[in-house]
């Protein structure tokens, strides 16, 4: 699991046909020095918008939260959308980066 | 599997049914700081079913060993990653010096936990008496 923050949106008409009608995020992923990672995407059963940092899964437990089986061609979804964040040194992390102290 | 210090810990309301009741930690990993200037990696968010804290290094476990480790068995869940150790010690030759450890023998204890001596399971190791801020 990573928390990542979503940068946009995705939409492809050609696709498997186990990926039809599924939402697919955009997310930059989160590194404690705030430099930039390679941004991923994943798919959205949750409902989070641009801006809102969530909680990525990987693998079987996407498959899982996706809701479709395990027998679907994707691999990344979001499990959850972040309340707080805290870290060592009393660094908070929010649930957007305007939210962050 | 990764050794990795806790750095912080995740809340959300709005998540996966299974995810409830579940302690995240973050996790990141020791290695990243090997280089200096090395390329960053995003932490990694883990359950933690053994009561890690912030500060404290750990043994990090994906996919079935995560589930497994975390519930009891294998299933369909909403994580793949878990704690599945809290180190006592470690010895790594050359490490770089912020992969120390800090002492957290008197806060384990002051919160009713074991110290490190009484969860040593192994064999004793040999060199249990030296100081622990020395990596080599």
């Amino acid at each position: 699991m990573m928390v990542g923050t979503v940068v946009g949106h995705v939409w492809a008409t050609k696709k498997d046909p186990t990926l039809v009608g599924l939402r697919f995020l955009v997310v930059q992923p989160f590194t404690l020095e705030g430099s930039t990672a390679e941004t991923i995407v994943a798919a959205d059963p949750i409902g989070a918008g641009i801006g809102e940092r969530v909680l990525v899964v990987f693998g079987r437990a996407a498959r899982h939260v996706i809701g479709r089986g395990q027998d679907i061609g994707f691999q990344t979804a979001v499990s959850a959308i972040i309340d707080k964040m805290e870290l060592e040194g009393g660094r908070t992390i929010g649930p957007t980066a305007g939210e962050d102290s | 599997m990764f050794l990795g210090r806790v750095v912080g810990e995740v809340w959300a309301t709005r998540k996966a049914a299974d995810l409830s009741g579940l302690r995240l930690l973050v996790v990141e990993a020791l290695d990243e700081r090997r280089e200096p200037g090395a390329k960053k990696v995003t932490p990694v968010v883990a359950a933690d079913p053994l009561g890690a804290d912030v500060g404290e290094h750990v043994i990090v476990a994906f996919g079935k060993a995560a589930r497994v480790a975390t519930l009891g068995a294998d299933g369909d869940f909403a994580f793949e990653a878990a704690i599945v150790g809290i180190v006592d010690d470690f010895d790594v030759p050359g490490a770089p010096e912020d992969w120390r450890m800090e002492d957290v023998t008197a806060w384990r204890e002051a919160r009713g936990g074991t110290s490190p001596e009484s969860r040593v399971e192994g064999p004793a190791k040999p060199d249990a008496g030296r100081p622990r801020d020395r990596l080599t």
